[in-house]
């Protein structure tokens, strides 16, 4: 049942509750998973990826039959070796070899890990490990060494991190460190994926020429969730964004949450979005690299949902006192657009970049360079899908550039021409009087009676104007 | 980012050379020209530079390496003379009059003056000659302009409304067809879009005196118009550029560069690169002058509205012979989309902006602050 708090939202938002009603009934996944034909563990892997994905699992599950096992087997081994990295209950002897080796160990049958601890979310997942295991087992052998490359690069960087005491204590130092964070956690899942479609001719194969690209896609999405997630991560006493960011505005992170120093958390927190925000051209370009339609809503709706979050957080001060979200209308409006072609779902980029642009605040230092960022977003997408093109605004022959004297001799030509239709204005004319003088000619051999059609129209015309000389007195 | 222009630039191939050989810098002495005179001695630290222009007691540099010569470009045979004795390689004329000029004396400079140095620069075995456009020579009135490349048609004579852009463009097509007339000349041209910098006397000054007159509170239009600026730094930059690649193209001959790296003939849309939305650029410099509203104070008129106003008060005002503040052709700018896609630069002149527009509007503003206080200064 929809909460009663809901019910009034949607009643004063009556267009996003269009947008929940059309996504529900008009939308058509491009692909649908055959159950029937899935054995029993692939079944349960699918159970588990409903389990621990809220925003993937539908994605995933309409994705092209070359690519859904796969991706979605690849999706269970990076939430499996996210589960462990997170459990603070493993001691890190023993966690950085299962880190390590986790590659390995998509290979050993039966595998199962059951030493997380009892509040870890999606322990189960570990619990009945040996369901991916065997399922991985089928996938073709070049989807399996890519899948392979990256659980180990992935998991060798969350050792380095759980290795890294100064880290675990004061969070992140530097932007670069932050973006290498950022790389190990979502930039590697992006040329995983990439990867994946490649191998599987989904997409272009070109992408794989311009990994900054693909770092791109991984970037934005997480460091959105990085910037969203500032309360709950400071909860759970994790810090991810980088003191040479937060140290311009305030002195202790924990300050950006003092209702006192409100103008400067909300300084760092759009210079956080600027940083953001600069990627999001590469992400429109990287998504035209895609040839499956499947594909491109796989990787479009998570990106447009960043960019309405990007602009949901963008100077908004809630979001130091409670996690935000996009509201479900939003989403469903964001699905229904990311869901059609890249021009569309630049018209969305387009629309929140200028919302971000309409709050910035010229008080804020980084104000001219979102604007700029705002502006650059605006600028790739007139140079992929033009609104305007130099042959739309050719200027007619007799203005375009010239020298006065070719001005003269253009002149002299539009003269001519000008008694062209002179000339030629008057042979219609002829042509036209002549035709109706023989048709009255004809008339009035058949007995026309002109003379009364005169008169009583002068009659008419007479009556239904006033008297000329009541009009001329009260002139006087 | 507050690196100096000679610390960034150069790429390593121009660092061989240390001069472009005789350089003379028509309007050498006007705020784009000194600027080009300044980069010119960082950049090719030997090169022999001659400055013309009308006046020569302002924005003279001291370097040994520079002469000063004050002359009227339109003078064909004194130019001529000049040339001669100079012995150039290459001409980079910036020259122009201010906009509000007579029709007459826009004319006889921007194009009788560059038709004169053109046949100057013929006779007298000159190489390279580069030539300061403007990127108003595609802008009609009416229609904005988005992301536009150098396909884009010319608007001049009757359809152009600014006389001022119209020699430019005269001027730019005289440049342009001189190419390769005789052998071994070779020409280009350069167009800038909203100049600014230390010394302008149009761009930053008039944002300093709005700001002075409080006419920061308002704002005419929704502000999504997007607007190219261009820092004077990254302009001059761009002449050395032009400069090298015609010299370049000099050197290769008779081999003939290929269509797509050609640069003489050819003109070349120069910016800073970074479109900005028309009200930020301008509340981004009236920051560096004090404090600015926030954007829930300003009043933002609507650009019909403020049409409707300036019709109104241009009527009344003309009456008495005056001009306001706010005219139709104000609201019109004020409310435009005009931008560009420098693509063609990047590539064949490899030009990028040096001075980011941020640190550009900086240094522009605490230049004309400094002037100000100089002026204030002296009256009191």
């Amino acid at each position: 049942m929809p909460k009663a708090r809901d019910v009034v939202y949607y009643l004063f938002h009556v267009q996003e509750l269009r947008n929940i009603i059309q996504w529900k009934v008009w939308h058509n996944p491009v692909h649908e998973r055959d159950e029937s034909k899935e054995t029993p563990s692939l079944k349960r892997c699918f159970h588990y990826l409903d389990m621990t994905s809220r925003s993937f699992s539908a994605v995933i599950k309409e994705l092209n039959p070359e690519l859904l096992v796969p991706v979605c087997l690849f999706y269970l081994i990076l939430r499996g070796l996210d589960t462990i990295e997170d459990d603070m209950t493993i001691p890190l002897a023993e966690k950085e070899p299962l880190l390590r080796k986790f590659d390995q160990i998509l290979e050993k049958d039966g595998w199962t890990f059951t030493g997380n601890g009892p509040n870890e979310k999606d322990r189960d997942l570990l619990v009945e490990f040996n369901v991916v295991v065997e399922e991985f087992k089928k996938v073709k052998p070049a989807y399996k060494d890519i899948i392979r490359d990256i659980t180990k690069k992935m998991g060798d960087g969350m050792a380095d991190y759980a290795n890294n005491a100064e880290h675990n204590v004061n969070g992140v130092n530097t932007v670069k460190d932050y973006e290498l964070y950022c790389h190990y956690v979502a930039g590697l899942v992006g040329e995983g994926l990439t990867r994946l479609f490649v191998e599987g001719k989904l997409a272009n194969p070109a992408l794989l020429e311009r990994p900054e690209l693909m770092e791109s896609m991984g970037q934005f999405l997480q460091q959105v969730n990085i910037i969203r997630d500032i309360r709950e991560d400071l909860d759970d006493g994790r810090r991810f964004w980088p003191k040479e960011i937060w140290s311009k505005h305030v002195d202790k992170f924990e300050d950006l949450f003092k209702p006192e120093n409100e103008e400067k958390a909300l300084n760092c927190s759009a210079e956080m979005v600027l940083t953001a925000l600069r990627r999001a051209d590469e992400c429109l370009f990287y998504l035209a690299g895609l040839r499956d339609q499947s594909v491109f809503n796989f990787c479009a709706i998570p990106q447009a949902m960043a960019i309405a979050t990007l602009e949901l957080c963008f100077r908004n001060k809630t979001m130091f006192q409670r996690n935000i979200k996009i509201t479900k209308g939003q989403a469903c409006r964001l699905m229904l657009d990311s869901t059609q072609n890249l021009q569309v779902l630049c018209g969305v980029f387009k629309d929140y970049a200028r919302r971000i642009h309409k709050q910035n605040n010229p008080r804020d230092p980084n104000f001219l360079e979102i604007s700029i960022a705002c502006g650059k977003i605006e600028q790739f997408i007139e140079s992929i899908f033009p609104s305007q093109t130099p042959t739309e605004r050719v200027v007619p022959a007799d203005q375009q550039a010239m020298t006065p004297e070719q001005k003269a001799k253009a002149k002299k030509e539009a003269e001519e021409a000008k008694w062209d239709i002179i000339y030629m204005g008057l042979a219609v004319l002829l042509v036209l009087g002549t035709i109706s003088g023989f048709m009255i000619f004809v008339a009035w051999m058949a007995g026309a009676r002109f003379d009364i059609a005169f008169s009583s129209l002068t009659n008419k015309i007479s009556a239904t104007l006033p008297s000329p000389s009541a009009a001329g007195h009260n002139e006087l | 980012m507050q690196r100096l222009l000679s610390e960034e630039i150069v790429n390593p191939q121009q660092r061989k050379r240390s001069t472009l050989g005789n350089v003379c810098v028509v309007g050498g002495c006007g705020f784009l020209g000194h600027h080009i005179v300044r980069v010119l001695l960082e950049q090719f630290p030997d090169t022999r530079i001659f400055v013309l222009d009308l006046r020569t007691e302002s924005n003279r540099n001291s370097s040994p390496q520079v002469s000063y010569h004050a002359q009227d470009i339109t003078d064909t045979a004194k130019i001529s003379e000049l040339f001669q004795q100079f012995k150039l390689d290459v001409v980079i004329h910036t020259a122009s009059p201010v906009p509000t000029l007579p029709k007459k004396l826009l004319y006889k400079v921007n194009v009788e003056g560059t038709k004169a140095l053109l046949q100057a620069a013929q006779e007298t075995g000159v190489k390279a000659f580069v030539y300061t456009s403007s990127a108003s020579v595609i802008c009609d009135p009416e229609t904005g302009l988005i992301n536009a490349d150098e396909r884009y048609p010319m608007v001049l004579g009757d359809a152009q409304s600014e006389y001022y852009t119209s020699t430019k463009g005269y001027a730019e097509i005289a440049v342009t067809e001189a190419n390769r007339k005789t052998p071994g000349f070779f020409t280009c041209a350069l167009r800038p879009a909203g100049i600014f910098g230390e010394g302008d006397r149009q761009n930053v000054s008039a944002l300093v005196k709005a700001y002075r007159e409080r006419s920061i509170n308002f704002q005419v239009g929704d502000n999504q118009n997007l607007f190219d600026f261009t820092y004077v730094g990254n302009l001059a930059h761009a002449h050395i550029l032009a400069a090298t690649a015609l010299m370049a193209t000099h050197e290769m001959m008779p081999t003939v560069p290929l269509d797509t790296e050609k640069v003489d003939g050819e003109a070349f849309f120069i910016t800073n690169d970074e479109p900005v939305y028309f009200w930020d650029y301008a509340r981004a410099s009236w920051r560096e002058c004090g404090p600015v509203p926030p954007p829930h104070k300003v009043w933002v008129l609507p650009k019909g509205l403020a049409y409707v106003i300036a019709t109104i008060l241009e009527t009344i005002l003309g009456l008495f012979g005056k001009q306001p503040n706010l005219t139709r052709q104000r609201v019109n700018y004020l409310a435009m989309t005009r931008y560009y896609n420098i693509t063609k630069a990047k590539t064949r002149l490899g030009y990028r902006p040096i001075v980011p527009l941020q640190e550009g509007i900086k240094r522009g503003v605490a230049h004309a602050l400094a002037e100000e206080e100089k002026a204030a200064g002296k009256k009191g």
